[in-house]
């Protein structure tokens, strides 16, 4: 068997059909082509026309993953919006091999579909996308067996911090403090009372060889951490920070710019771990205090209540769990650094500067 | 109406079928705004464009654009006080992009490669003819303008090189002769131009005997005739004035040596003139200026109209500025000067918002010199066409350098007497020609100026702190009279310094929005491109959610209301 | 070759002569016996297949619907309360139209927790969409799972084999294990048209709206009815090969002109039968085993019941506050007939309760002298329970 080769073959045809063809000449745009989607010079695994909301930081962080993961891949995806808004029969916005079977068991449909691709000796890699309710919360059981049984299949869950599809209920991922629907601030409450769950340290004990957190606002770094996950043979782990515009209370236009805040002020640290330790961390420049995140959120609209003293006590809390992050995976750099989260995004004329 | 599949299955791709872009209430839209260096540029130079062609590689295409609203470059690289810095947007990010050593350096290039200019127009022998009188930088530039339009260009010039200020009256130390004579000689190797020296307007050939061989005429006279000055009508037996003492040295290198002067004037004559003496051993050396300093206290329209790297470099070797200050008296012993009192003196609005000068009771102070140099402006010298501007000091033209009483003629440079910099009369050349096209033509001149991005139309995230290119210059110690003072940039710091351009208000091609569009909305055509062009919305997905609008670095893309 | 097995590891060597490119299972009593046959016969290197191991049976019916769906053979077990979590699967399986095969080795359901056999676990399902094949002895189990791959892969629809646990699974009888050419030639190699392919990158699992669904879900009953001359047809063409058959919807068993009929599924046909061939009556009296319970052989049922005076249903589970299942389903499908049998129905070996050879008499007793309730528990014995809870 030569697998690169046939590897290569089979790149070939799939680009064929769903994207660009390699090595060949970019259309002249003083003569278009009549289809200019068809010649995009690059995959597209999600296509357009699906009914995500306006803004929608999960449907760009699944069309950047798919574009980075694609074509030779197929996806189990667990119920929620992104297999909703990309799914209403007839129509799908897919361009690869999709799959949904119900909300808990992304992880356990990918873990048959890896094990009967590896019965016909193929190489194609199987994805599982799952949302936080899915991940976090439901499907966490079939995906602590998936990582266990060692299954060579990237899961991605795009975390959005609450039950979204549902009408904004909050999951184990809702952020402490944070209004949901269920989680209602109120003369006893001040929002979740709890905290959002460690789950990149949970899947890491699993001593997998690779898993990460990334953040919609930097997409290179999203690419980067698919490719990776890519070329490891074995169970490996995104959590990419999602905005829902809708449930987060902001404008859709501003779903980058709150993300990028959410990583910046250190409540959402883009790590990089193996087998258990952390091995690398997205290193913030100048850190962003955390209120700047909350306030351009109506879910976290209580807290900048004037004449409540609980506003300010969850405020501080807010920013001394930013803190803790910052301290235990040591995200501070004195020094700038190019892929940092001030320099990680930079760009130039021709894309990407980094 | 599709069959229903078994078990429900769908086919890739078929959500094309829901066309989204339905439920847009916002729009997206791409919108070339002018970038403020393009704005404050008198010569009408697009630097964002140009700077925008070094990002991809393409240094002839930049020059190429470059040379479409300035056949100077490696000149006004070097003699401009370069209001696009000052303008730049960078600016308030880090620091300024060094443009002018960038022009220079592409200026230099053309010459050193032999690039010609692209034109417009071929000329033919039956193309219309146009004079132009005065070889300096406006009737240079609008020559050149007119060539590239497709006009014949009779050129004259009443002396026997061309150049008129950029040769008499600027220092090597500024603009090296050679690259003066290498931009004029690519300039003449024009087809359809023609130069005439040793015409004098109404010496050697007569103004109506221009008009009536050529379609238009553009006047480039310059201002070459000393104002008179004296105060409060003293005035010393020795007078020179400053423009004559350049030129004086520019030509035979003769400067006097006082033990002290002070300089009278805030342009850059006046600098030249301080940095001359000093260099020639002069010990204290003041200029005593109306305007201010550049500083945060400073208004832009109030700065001292000199080439910023000029004003530092004449800090540097110890020329003494009193700005805001005027000469209320001088102090003579006899004939013999010994001081000027000065006072202190502002622009302010008066009545009518025009600005006046008012000087402030109580801060005289006296100054000993032993020399006084009004530097203060000159005026046009009229002799030969007298009919067109009368007694009047300078031109009252429109700004296209129209005179409404004499239809056909057009005006441009320091004859308007608004103008004052090289660049500025370039600019004037290009408008001019322009306009002369139109008159000629018989069309309506038009002028459609972009509206100008403001820094907080930028998306800075997007953008790394990066110093500004250092360029070397010579110490002051070793600075003569005949080497440039400022040094060369290399082919990568000029690529580098590009780099930091944050293209304002046009496209970086850097793929924003197309990689953030949730929807696939944002077609890409192709991989490089400086004008945005190849980025397409594809408004029947597009839901109008306006995260390109907030992500793109440039202020390029704009939403407005669905109609 | 006829061999005496344990009726797991029968099912096991069944299974591995179908090749299945992926088995899931998770264990649960009476299942065991299966998976871990099956996982021998892994280790000692008999059958090649991608054996996982999952943390539920959840997981078990996803990876193989997972596994089925990526176009490979797909096989899983499972009992009770295994069936139970992986209800929520099997029906999105059936749903799917995935092709697969399931063994349910039938136990009661708790609480009271209780390890032994009746058929309530996959009479909760038989809602699911699955095809349920009912097996009365070992040999049938075999048989019936070979069938059940080549009936799934040409209807597109998931088929449940259920047999007994314990009385089925646990037990030693002597087995004809088909030989695996003969198996090949009967069962083609594993294709799925619909199978995920990134060379033809369709979507499974779409969101339906009203718009679509009743025609989806009619789509699926007409598959379910059409299965039946498939079901007829795999059995015919396992005889062809294999010299046996299993009765293709339903096997009959007495004589053909009886007046009383006794319809039952699973092992009790056996006892039945042994209770008949013992018991000495003038009576004349059929046996029926209702080997396919879903998709529903109404037609089958209506001729074999043809010139029947008195029906008794004997069933191992019940739907508490209605009665029996199949029998509430025959009498449903009864009230169109021309002159339909009285109908009696009788839950018994429920929870593994023992049915002795004498069960055969005693339901003729009864019927004989009209003690037999429309619905009874008919083993239940009430004097140990309080009065109030009889």
């Amino acid at each position: 068997m030569a697998p690169n080769a046939s590897k290569i073959e089979r790149l070939k045809e799939l680009r064929d059909k769903h994207g660009r063809t390699d090595g060949s000449v970019l259309p002249d745009p003083a003569d278009p082509p009549k289809d200019l989607r068809q010649a995009q010079p690059r995959f597209r695994g999600l296509e357009a026309g699906h009914r995500a909301c306006q803004g929608c930081g999960e449907a760009l962080a699944a069309r950047l993953v798919t574009e980075a993961a694609g074509p030779d891949v197929m996806i189990s995806n667990a119920t929620g919006c992104l297999e909703v808004f990309t799914t209403p029969w007839p129509q799908s916005a897919w361009r690869v091999p999709w799959i949904h079977s119900l909300f808990e068991n992304a992880a356990a449909v990918a873990s048959g579909m890896e094990a009967a691709l590896k019965a016909q000796g193929k190489s194609t890699k199987v994805l599982a996308f799952g949302g936080d309710g899915g991940t976090f919360d439901i499907g966490f059981q079939a995906l602590s067996g998936m990582l266990e049984r060692e299954h060579n299949v990237l899961y991605v869950c795009f975390d959005n911090e609450a039950y979204m599809n549902t009408g904004i209920q909050r999951s184990g991922s809702t952020p402490h403090a944070a209004r949901t629907t269920t989680s209602p601030p109120g003369k006893a409450r001040m929002g979740k009372r709890h905290l959002k769950k460690d789950l990149l340290s949970i899947i890491s004990a699993h001593h997998i060889p690779y898993g990460a957190s990334t953040s919609v606002a930097y997409p290179a770094d999203i690419r980067r951490k698919v490719r990776r996950a890519m070329e490891i043979q074995g169970p490996t782990f995104l959590l990419v920070h999602s905005p829902c515009p809708l449930g987060w209370g902001h404008d859709g236009a501003l779903t980058i710019e709150i993300a990028r805040l959410a990583v910046q002020s250190g409540l959402f640290p883009l790590v990089e771990m193996e087998r258990g330790e952390v091995t690398d961390v997205m290193p913030i420049r100048k850190p962003v205090p955390v209120a700047n995140y909350l306030k351009a959120q109506q879910r976290f609209r209580h807290l900048f209540a004037p004449d409540d003293p609980r506003a300010l006590q969850e405020r501080e809390h807010l920013q001394a769990l930013a803190d803790y992050n910052i301290e235990i995976y040591g995200l501070y750099s004195e020094e700038a650094d190019p892929l940092d989260t001030d320099g990680a995004d930079t760009v130039r004329r021709g894309g990407l500067a980094n | 109406m599709a069959a229903i599949t078994r078990g429900a299955y769908a086919r890739p791709g078929t959500s094309l079928a829901f066309k989204t872009g339905t439920w847009r209430v916002e729009i997206p839209y791409h919108k070339h705004w002018a970038a403020p260096c393009h704005a404050a540029c008198p010569a009408g130079e697009d630097q964002q464009a140009w700077l925008a062609k070094i990002q991809e590689g393409k240094l002839h295409e930049a020059w190429n654009e470059l040379v479409t609203a300035n056949p100077m470059p490696a000149i006004t690289g070097r003699v401009c006080p370069h209001p696009c810095e000052q303008a730049c947007n960078r600016g308030i990010y880090d620091a300024p992009i060094a443009i002018h050593n960038i022009e220079r350096f592409l200026g230099d290039e053309a010459i050193r490669l032999g690039w010609n200019y692209p034109l417009l127009r071929p000329t033919t022998p039956e193309s219309p003819a146009v004079a132009v009188v005065g070889a300096g930088p406006s009737g240079l530039s609008a020559a050149y303008h007119l060539v590239r339009r497709g006009f014949r260009v009779n050129l004259f010039d009443a002396l026997p090189e061309a150049g008129g200020l950029l040769r008499s009256a600027i220092p090597m130390t500024r603009l090296p002769r050679e690259v003066l004579d290498s931009e004029i000689q690519r300039i003449f190797s024009l087809d359809g131009l023609r130069f005439h020296p040793r015409h004098r307007l109404g010496r050697d050939v007569s103004l109506s005997e221009l008009q009536s061989d050529h379609a238009a005429v553009f006047m480039g006279p310059g201002a070459e005739r000393s104002k008179a000055w004296d105060v409060d009508g003293a005035v010393p037996a020795d007078l020179h004035q400053g423009l004559h003492l350049i030129k004086e040295w520019v030509d035979h290198g003769e400067i006097p040596t006082p033990k002290s002067v002070a300089i009278h004037g805030g342009g850059n004559t006046a600098v030249d003139l301080a940095r001359i003496m000093k260099r020639r051993g002069v010990e204290e050396v003041y200029v005593i200026t109306a305007s201010g300093l550049p500083g945060p206290g400073t208004a832009p329209d109030d700065v001292l109209n000199v080439v910023p790297r000029e004003l530092e470099e004449a800090l540097e070797e110890g020329v003494v500025f009193f700005p805001h200050r005027t000469i209320q008296r001088l102090i003579m012993r006899g004939s013999k000067m010994i001081g000027v009192e000065m006072v202190h003196l502002k622009k302010l609005p008066g009545k009518g918002g025009r600005k006046s000068r008012v000087s402030f009771q109580g801060t005289e102070r006296v100054l000993n010199v032993d020399m006084v140099i009004p530097s203060i402006g000159e005026a046009v010298d009229s002799a030969g066409f007298e009919n067109l501007i009368g007694n009047a000091n300078y031109f009252r033209p429109d700004d296209w350098g129209r005179l409404a009483e004499h239809p056909g003629v057009f005006v441009g440079g320091d004859a308007r007497g608004d103008r004052g910099t090289v660049s500025a009369a370039i600019g004037d050349g290009c408008k001019a020609a322009m306009a002369i096209q139109a008159h000629v033509e018989q069309t309506e001149v038009i002028d459609a100026p972009r509206e100008t991005v403001g820094y907080e139309s930028l998306n800075v995230n997007y953008f790394e702190p990066k110093p500004r290119a250092y360029v070397a210059k010579i110490p002051v110690p070793e600075r003569d009279d005949f080497t440039e003072i400022e040094q060369d940039m290399i082919y990568a710091q000029v690529v580098e310094e590009a780099g930091r351009c944050m293209s304002c208000g046009n496209c970086l091609a850097c793929d924003n929005c197309w990689t953030f569009c949730p929807d696939n909305a944002v077609i890409k055509t192709r991989d490089v491109c400086s004008d945005g062009s190849h980025y397409l919305f594809d408004y029947e997905f597009c839901k109008g959610c306006g995260l390109c609008a907030t992500e793109c670095p440039c202020g390029f893309i704009l939403m407005r209301p669905q109609d | 070759m006829r061999q005496a097995l344990e009726g797991s590891l029968a099912v096991a060597k069944a299974v591995a002569l179908c090749r299945p490119g992926v088995v899931a299972a998770y264990p649960i009593t009476p299942q065991t016996h299966i998976v871990e046959n099956i996982s021998k016969l892994v280790a000692d290197g008999d059958l090649e297949t991608e054996l996982v191991s999952v943390e539920s049976e959840f997981s078990a019916a996803s990876v193989v619907l997972g596994a089925a769906a990526a176009g490979s053979r797909a096989y899983t077990a499972s009992s009770s309360q295994g069936i139970m979590l992986m209800a929520e699967v099997l029906f999105n399986i059936a749903g799917l139209r995935v092709p697969m095969v399931l063994t349910c080795a039938n136990r009661a359901i708790g609480a009271p927790l209780n390890i032994w056999n009746d058929q309530s676990d996959s009479m909760a399902m038989r809602d699911s969409g699955w095809i349920q094949l009912y097996c009365a002895d070992n040999q049938e189990a075999v048989d019936s799972l070979i069938q059940a791959y080549r009936i799934s892969e040409r209807t597109e629809l998931p088929v449940m084999v259920c047999m007994d646990g314990f009385i089925l699974t646990h037990t030693l009888e002597v087995i004809d294990i088909p030989e695996q050419d003969k198996v090949d030639r009967y069962l083609p190699p594993f294709a799925f048209d619909r199978r995920l392919d990134p060379s033809d990158p369709i979507s499974l699992g779409a969101l339906v709206t009203p718009e679509f669904f009743s025609e989806v879900k009619h789509s699926q009953h007409a598959a379910m009815q059409k299965a039946l001359p498939d079901i007829v047809d795999a059995d015919k063409e396992f005889k062809k090969l294999f010299g046996r058959d299993c009765g293709g919807l339903l096997a009959e068993h007495g004589d053909e002109e009886a007046t009383v009929a006794i319809l039952t599924l699973g092992s009790i046909y056996g006892t039945l039968r042994a209770g008949m061939e013992a018991h000495k009556s003038r009576k004349k009296v059929k046996l029926i085993h209702l080997r396919c319970f879903r998709p529903f052989p109404e037609e089958v049922l209506m001729a074999a019941l043809d010139g029947v005076k008195d029906l008794i249903v004997v069933e191992r589970a019940l739907s508490p506050g209605l009665g029996g299942i199949v029998g509430t389903e025959i009498r449903a499908v009864l009230s169109t007939a021309r002159k339909p049998p009285r109908v009696h129905n009788v839950a018994i070996g429920l929870g593994g309760r023992d049915v002795p050879l004498d069960m055969f008499s005693r339901l003729l007793e009864a019927l004989k002298n009209g003690s037999i309730a429309e619905f009874s528990v008919f083993d239940a014995d009430l004097s140990r329970l309080p009065e109030e809870d009889r």
